[in-house]
């Protein structure tokens, strides 16, 4: 069967829907105007897909565990006892300070000094993306508070066991959390001896943010493997927290040099997730 | 509209499985839009011009369940439907090949203007090449299947 060519009116057509497509895609990278549709299709999404699974994946898990259930138990019951182990261990060390350091008062004070005043939510991931993790510029990912929480958590610093991973930057029923490693992220850091500071912006590669500065304003020389940590500028993330080590120094030209920062912390270590807004 | 909603589930699940085999495949520099070329592949197919807002609908439809940028997907749904298009007949004269080849560029085109977009900090030429030798050769790769097994995947009119 002949397929006519595309006609006149119809090529007008394409040309102005082609137009209207670079037109929406110019509004979308520049401004937040379509993010409650993709928040809210996010939602639904994710929702769907744990309430599909809850009905369909879920059932065939728990009849496979019925049959392994000793055997877990098992598994369970020696995975406990170690831990309860190495908690003995690590409370007897507390319990005993005062044999074990000269200054009796030394662990209490190192204790306080990471007083938390304010009280921080468990959150559980939702998800997140891999492939855009691995390849994008754009590094997001959804997580879903465990207890109720009234107030506000935007710009609420996200934490998993590895370290610090990023920010609360949208608020549905899921929060959607700007990892450091975002191109847009900007994360305002130090070195050890406080005489180097700098606004690390995200690389689009996991794991590494990527700092600039300009070696004839700031004579200073760095080593690989120096330790990088947050300088409490940004008014998001307090100050001391260790990010990561330089690990790659690139001379960009006579203005501008390139300091690569490997991040301590990887937000694929753990499902589980702490937030606290400072 | 019954046809509709089964061009965007079988959409949907396309969508679904390149995004979970990107990951394994980003590893080796490769970027393959299977959503991208399996829409090319029903344009071409198809017996009617395909209208230019079902594609612009289709692309938005894409760019939502890909968590792209908004209008990414349109743009390039509506190009490559107006190509296919337009250039329907002379399809007829071309071979196997040169077809294979067509899409296979049009799929590297698709990635480069893509990562252009959403991935412009770290724009990779090796990516963009070895994809472009990869949807050329996965194309090929089709064709020799739909021509040794019978109307399985028929790519040739």
């Amino acid at each position: 069967m002949t397929r006519i060519s595309p006609s006149p009116g119809q090529k007008i057509i394409y040309l102005l829907l082609i137009f209207l497509g670079s037109f929406i895609l110019y509004v979308d990278i520049n401004t937040n105007n379509f993010q409650k549709i993709k928040n809210g299709f996010n939602s639904f999404k994710i929702s769907s897909f744990f309430f599909i699974k809850s009905f369909s994946i879920n059932p065939i898990i728990d009849f496979k565990n019925h049959f392994q259930f000793k055997d877990k138990l098992i598994k369970e019951n020696k995975k406990l006892h170690t831990a309860l182990e190495k908690s003995y261990l690590e409370k007897y060390l507390i319990s005993q300070d005062s044999k074990f350091f000269k200054d009796p008062k030394f662990l209490e004070e190192k204790l306080d000094q990471n007083n938390l005043n304010k009280p921080f939510y468990i959150a559980q991931l939702k998800n997140l993306d891999p492939n855009i993790f691995n390849c994008c510029d754009k590094h997001r990912m959804h997580i879903q508070l465990l207890t109720a929480s009234n107030e506000s958590l935007i710009e609420g610093v996200v934490f998993n066991t590895s370290g610090v991973i990023g920010h609360i930057i949208h608020e549905t029923n899921y929060k959607e959390v700007m990892l450091l490693t975002d191109v847009s992220h900007s994360l305002p850091i130090k070195n050890i001896s406080e005489d180097f500071y700098c606004n690390a912006r995200g690389s689009g590669i996991s794991d590494y943010v990527i700092c600039n500065y300009n070696p004839l304003v700031l004579n200073k020389k760095m080593e690989i493997g120096q330790n990088f940590l947050t300088s409490g500028f940004g008014g998001i993330y307090p100050k001391d927290i260790k990010i990561g080590i330089l690990e790659d120094i690139k001379v960009i030209d006579s203005n501008n040099i390139e300091l690569n920062i490997k991040l301590s912390s990887n937000p694929l270590n753990s499902n589980l997730f702490g937030v606290i807004n400072f | 509209m019954k046809n509709y909603i089964k061009i965007i589930f079988i959409i949907a699940i396309i969508n679904f499985i390149e995004l979970s085999i990107s990951n394994t495949l980003s590893r080796a520099y490769i970027i393959f839009p299977l959503t991208f070329l399996s829409y090319s592949y029903y344009v071409y197919k198809s017996h009617q011009n395909i209208n230019p807002i079902e594609a612009f609908l289709f692309g938005l439809f894409v760019d939502l369940i890909s968590n792209s940028y908004f209008g990414l997907n349109t743009i390039l749904f509506c190009l490559i439907t107006y190509l296919i298009n337009i250039y329907s007949n002379s399809f007829k004269l071309f071979s196997n090949l040169q077809i294979c080849i067509f899409f296979g560029l049009s799929a590297a085109s698709y990635v480069g203007f893509t990562q252009l977009i959403i991935n412009l900090y770290n724009f990779s030429y090796l990516t963009l090449f070895v994809s472009a030798v990869f949807n050329i050769f996965f194309s090929i790769l089709i064709a020799v299947i739909s021509m040794y097994s019978g109307n399985l995947i028929n790519i040739r009119k």
